[in-house]
């Protein structure tokens, strides 16, 4: 399969970059859910909802900074692969390394696991991501897919982690709690899965997919992982306090998030 | 975390509000860093980890602070 046949975008820039389009789409789009969830989290004086406000907002906010470097060309560099240059758009993991992390303490916050659960849980995922990037930056296609396989290895640990201990201590919450984890973790599940797959048909992997398609499908993954979790998040009921009287802004819309 | 009865509004702990605008900064500058630490002598490596290392403690603030986001009641 040509790899140029599979390419898609508009260089928007005029600097032979097709993707383009879609780093400025994401940018766009994060900036978007960053102002979206400082605005609806303006005021909220509740103890918890304060702390996931606190994580969401800050997830859409640095990635919007990354995709604004990648569309400027800043977060990216070159690397000799067995004899061939390879276009890497670093950024990327200097994002996942800041935010995947969070998504995680915002579902551990949410199943209300201890300090050390925590810690276990952000170490493993920093662990994953930092091995991904040393995949990205290796010379060989045997150090590339072997650091890809232990990066993979990190994001199934991760993934079991959630979908053991952290949902059976989400589920001792009661069920507006449970089932927002539920659906959270389920869009993790799926939207996570779907990255190393992308890596390894993709332009840093097999080359299946060309760049244009890989920035594309990455920027998709990566807008609903973080826009799309702190919506969902956030309209839940499920975040304010145990003690905490329903506000408004959100009370109100809990039952069409169920 | 217990909840006594008392009414009173969760106090904000502000070193902890502070931290938070600090870590977003570290990690604004981790990621808008590198081409201004661009070496002629294969720099790549050490501007990767240096990249890294700023997210990593970045992303560490966060966890710190936004776990200790407010004044624990006496």
């Amino acid at each position: 399969m040509d790899p140029i046949a599979l390419q898609a975008g508009y260089d928007l820039l005029g600097d032979g970059r097709p993707e383009t389009l879609w780093l400025g789409i994401g940018t766009l789009l994060m900036l978007i859910g960053t102002f979206y969830f400082i605005v609806k989290g303006w005021g909220v004086t509740d103890k918890e909802a304060r702390e996931y406000y606190s994580i969401t907002i800050l997830v859409p906010g640095i990635a919007s900074a990354a995709y604004l470097s990648m569309f400027f060309g800043i977060g990216l560099t070159e690397v000799t692969v067995a004899g061939e240059v390879l276009d890497i758009y670093y950024a990327r993991y200097a994002d996942w390394l800041f935010t995947t992390p969070l998504l995680l303490l915002d579902l551990a916050l949410l199943a209300k696991v201890d300090r050390v659960s925590i810690g276990t849980l952000v170490g493993v995922d920093a662990l994953m991501i930092v091995t991904g990037l040393i995949g990205a930056l290796s010379h060989t296609p045997l150090a590339r897919y072997s650091w890809w396989l232990f990066s993979t290895i990190c994001m199934i640990v991760v993934l079991y982690f959630l979908a053991t201990s952290l949902r059976a201590a989400a589920k001792e919450r009661g069920p507006e709690v449970a089932s927002t984890f539920n659906t959270l973790t389920a869009l993790v599940l799926v939207l996570w899965t779907a990255y190393p797959i992308l890596w390894i048909i993709g332009t840093e992997g097999a080359g299946v997919v060309g760049l244009g398609i890989e920035t594309l499908l990455f920027m998709v993954l990566d807008v609903t992982a973080k826009v799309g979790f702190g919506f969902i998040l956030l309209r839940s009921r499920a975040i304010l306090g145990d003690t905490e009287a329903p506000e408004p802004s959100a009370g109100a819309e809990a039952s069409a998030a169920d | 975390m217990t909840d006594t009865p008392t009414e009173q509004p969760p106090v904000m702990n502000t070193r902890s509000v502070v931290g938070l605008a600090a870590c977003a900064v570290i990690a604004l500058v981790g990621i808008f860093l590198i081409p201004t630490l661009q070496e002629p002598s294969g720099g790549l490596n050490v501007r990767f980890w240096t990249m890294a290392a700023l997210e990593l403690l970045a992303m560490g603030g966060v966890v710190y602070f936004v776990l200790n986001l407010h004044e624990e009641p006496e």
